[in-house]
């Protein structure tokens, strides 16, 4: 059995040069411990081709397999994708109630109920400024005071209508900023797209494409939280997205289909939520609140004109005008010298009886529909706390797979360092080896 | 489940947050003493805690309508019993003189203290409350009657009313003139009329004159006064009604106020107790954050 001479500082050299990739990735490891989408990259170790030797022994007439040490072939990531199918999910969710959330709470701030500043309290305020008017009917002061708070009434329906308008909008321009050519949608897909060319090429020429693949399943991730996200992967690292649940893919391969269909609630994510916030229709997630305000104001419109007007009345005035919470406003013209009927105080009685009877329509209707606000929040809220719960809880599983744990890390470098040495020993021993063949054996004389 | 550095202090981070935000919850119920300060909080207990408010208020203004419905039945009340007793006073006059004992000079002299009582009557009857007078309709700007000899009513038969309850109002004015009538002229027979004649009777101071006295006038005297006594009965009846409306009004305040309580205040024991718990909870994770997150493996290995 003849074993070549040197083939010992092969092996060696291979253990010594794997052992420093080892090291050097548990450094790469190690650095980027906290860098958001890193996955943790391993050494893919394997035993490299054994030599075969001819056996010269009386019993074994056959080969002896000599091991010549370790190849070190390739660094993978090491990620679990259906954690990420699952993250993407939750994700989508989360990006929805959030921007419900934030939107509702500013249409809710709007209101400002309970309180003593909101519609409801100054509904109050008129109607026990009947009352007053009702005690002492040719009082100017009371007359004043109730024009005065009548006005002021008015003005909080204009601004309530204007700050829920002011909302929708506002929801409107974000869905035009995030869906613009320069937009966060199309940056994300472009990126992507590129990606996906420049990890087709690695792919190619046998390299491994670990850091871009990490990049692109952060932008991945970033655009689940707008929209649906579903992922197709050929094999070839061209990947195919689809987004919003569309029938064309967003990117497919290294082209963007740009642009996408408008987004609609049913894209998901906070585009879905925008486009849900800004819908002006009664499908809107906003729409339905102006709707009740409006009934509020003709209704409270109809009742106080129908009383201040009536014909029985011998003093008649139309206290409102206007046509919705935007533009009810108190009569040009009326004054208090307007609402001072002399001695009969039977209409402004009458108003004053409003609250708490069967024709108090606009309160009822006010209640029920800071009621429905309340509740919309609510459960937006929610949703947002139970989706962000989840999405730490897949994040959690993700890390665990992915995540860089700086003990195990401490404990492979220990371990690659001893390799290292062991390895660094046997060059040694084989150098003396050698040397004391070529010392002893081959001396020239 | 194999556990990494940024799991562990993603969770910490997390576990401080929502210890954090229920402690601000709880802090906020706290400081304010409600329990809700946005609909959100409880949608059914915020619209309930609005109509309880809008409620109060409305009690608030019932309230002051009792008081000043109030003092519109106390004026009138006043008022009708000194009517009463002018009255009485005149038929005192008609007794003595239609004894037929006095002279002439007396019933002259009677005769002229009830054309001044009849003034006083009118004087009565032109009662402001307010600047409004109580027995014009809803006139309230005329005086009803003028003094002199004219006795014409000039205000109106309209109703001034109250609310004092939801749905519920009260008439806190009465018709005076279908008491004094329009006076002589009119000849129908109530106070005015009656106390002219019986002016005109002891003026005459005839036979015929003092037998009518003694008959007809004194009957209509005793028929206007017990209309009179009837009408401070009414007004008595209105005045008891506002008094018990106005310890309804109080016990249904009180019964909503303990309603908003129940509904939006907080209930300080519980709320304590919850909080302290909260803090120990919130400085527990910071402790254990504190320690945890700063040590790994690193820490224990001794460098080469």
């Amino acid at each position: 059995m003849t074993i070549p001479t040197f083939t010992g500082y092969d092996t060696a050299l291979r253990g010594l040069q794997a052992e420093q990739l080892a090291i050097d990735t548990t450094g790469q490891n190690i650095d980027n411990a906290s860098t958001p989408g890193y996955s943790r990259e391993t050494v893919d170790l394997t035993e490299s081709s054994p030599l075969a030797l001819q056996a010269e022994s009386s019993v074994n007439s056959g080969s002896v397999n000599l091991g010549t040490g370790v190849d070190a072939d390739t660094i993978s990531r090491i990620r679990n994708q259906f954690l990420d199918v699952q993250y993407r999910a939750q994700n989508t969710t989360l990006g929805n109630a959030n921007a419900t959330v934030t939107s509702l709470t500013q249409a809710q701030a709007a209101f400002d109920e309970p309180g003593t500043n909101g519609i409801s309290a100054a509904l109050t305020t008129f109607y026990n400024d009947y009352g007053n008017l009702a005690d002492d009917p040719t009082s100017t002061a009371a007359g004043e005071t109730l024009v005065d708070d009548a006005g002021s009434l008015a003005d909080q329906f204009n601004s309530l209508s204007s700050q829920l308008t002011a909302v929708q909008t506002q929801a409107g321009t974000q869905l035009t900023d995030l869906t613009a050519s320069n937009g966060q949608l199309a940056t994300d897909a472009n990126q992507i797209a590129q990606l996906n060319g420049e990890i087709n090429q690695q792919l190619g020429s046998g390299s491994d494409p670990n850091t871009l693949e990490d990049q692109r399943d952060s932008l991945i991730d970033d655009m689940s939280s707008l929209g649906t996200v579903s992922v197709t992967d050929p094999g070839n690292g061209l990947l195919q997205i689809t987004f919003g649940g569309n029938s064309t893919p967003l990117v497919d391969g290294t082209t963007v289909n740009w642009p996408p269909p408008t987004p609609t609630a049913a894209t998901g994510g906070e585009l879905g939520a925008l486009a849900s916030l800004s819908d002006t229709s009664s499908a809107g997630a906003i729409s339905p609140y102006l709707t009740q305000l409006n009934t509020v104001a003709t209704d409270l419109i109809s009742t106080v004109n129908g009383i201040t007007n009536a014909s029985s009345s011998s003093t008649p005035y139309t206290l409102f005008s206007g046509t919705s919470a935007a533009n009810i406003a108190v009569t040009s013209g009326v004054t208090a010298s307007t609402v001072i009927t002399g001695g009969d105080n039977s209409v402004a009685l009458a108003v004053s009886e409003i609250p708490g009877s069967t024709a108090d329509t606009p309160d009822s209707t006010y209640d029920a529909l800071i009621a429905q606000v309340g509740s919309d929040v609510k459960s937006a809220t929610s949703t947002q706390t139970n989706s962000q719960a989840l999405v730490n809880a897949v994040e959690n599983q993700r890390e665990s797979v992915s995540g860089v744990s700086i003990d195990e890390e401490m404990t492979n470098l220990l371990s690659y360092q001893q390799g290292y040495q062991a390895a660094a020993r046997v060059l040694n021993t084989m150098s003396s080896v050698i040397s004391t063949l070529i010392d002893q054996v081959g001396a020239a004389s | 489940m194999r556990v990494t550095d940024l799991m562990t202090s993603q969770n910490v981070l997390a576990n401080i947050e929502s210890d954090l935000n229920q402690v601000t919850t709880t802090t906020d119920q706290l400081s304010s003493g409600l329990t809700i300060s946005q609909p959100s909080d409880n949608p059914y207990g915020a619209s309930l805690a609005m109509q309880l408010t809008g409620e109060m208020s409305s009690f608030g203004q019932y309230s002051t309508n009792v008081q000043d419905g109030t003092s519109w039945t106390d004026a009138a009340n006043t008022t009708l019993s000194q009517i009463n007793d002018i009255v009485g006073r005149v038929r005192e006059l008609v007794v003595e003189a239609a004894n037929g004992s006095e002279s002439q000079t007396d019933r002259d002299s009677a005769a002229s203290e009830v054309n001044e009582l009849i003034d006083e009557v009118k004087q009565e009857a032109n009662t402001q409350y307010d600047g409004n007078y109580i027995f014009s309709g809803t006139a309230t700007q005329t005086a009803p009657y003028s003094a002199g000899s004219n006795d014409t009513y000039n205000g109106n038969s309209g109703t001034i009313s109250r609310q004092i309850a939801p749905n519920t109002t009260v008439p806190v004015n009465v018709n005076l003139s279908s008491l004094l009538g329009n006076g002589q002229s009119s000849g129908d027979g109530l106070l005015l009329d009656t106390l002219r004649t019986v002016s005109a009777d002891l003026t005459g101071g005839t036979t015929a004159n003092l037998n009518q006295l003694q008959t007809t006038d004194l009957q209509s005297i005793d028929t206007n006064l017990s209309s009179l006594q009837q009408m401070q009965a009414q007004v008595g009846a209105t005045s008891d009604r506002l008094t018990l409306a106005a310890s309804r009004i109080t016990a249904m305040t009180t019964n909503d106020q303990s309603s908003l309580a129940n509904d939006e205040d907080v209930d300080f024991a519980t709320a304590s107790t919850q909080f302290a718990t909260e803090q120990a909870s919130y400085q527990a994770a910071l402790k254990a954050g504190a320690s945890i997150v700063q040590s790994s493996l690193l820490d224990f290995l001794s460098t080469a």
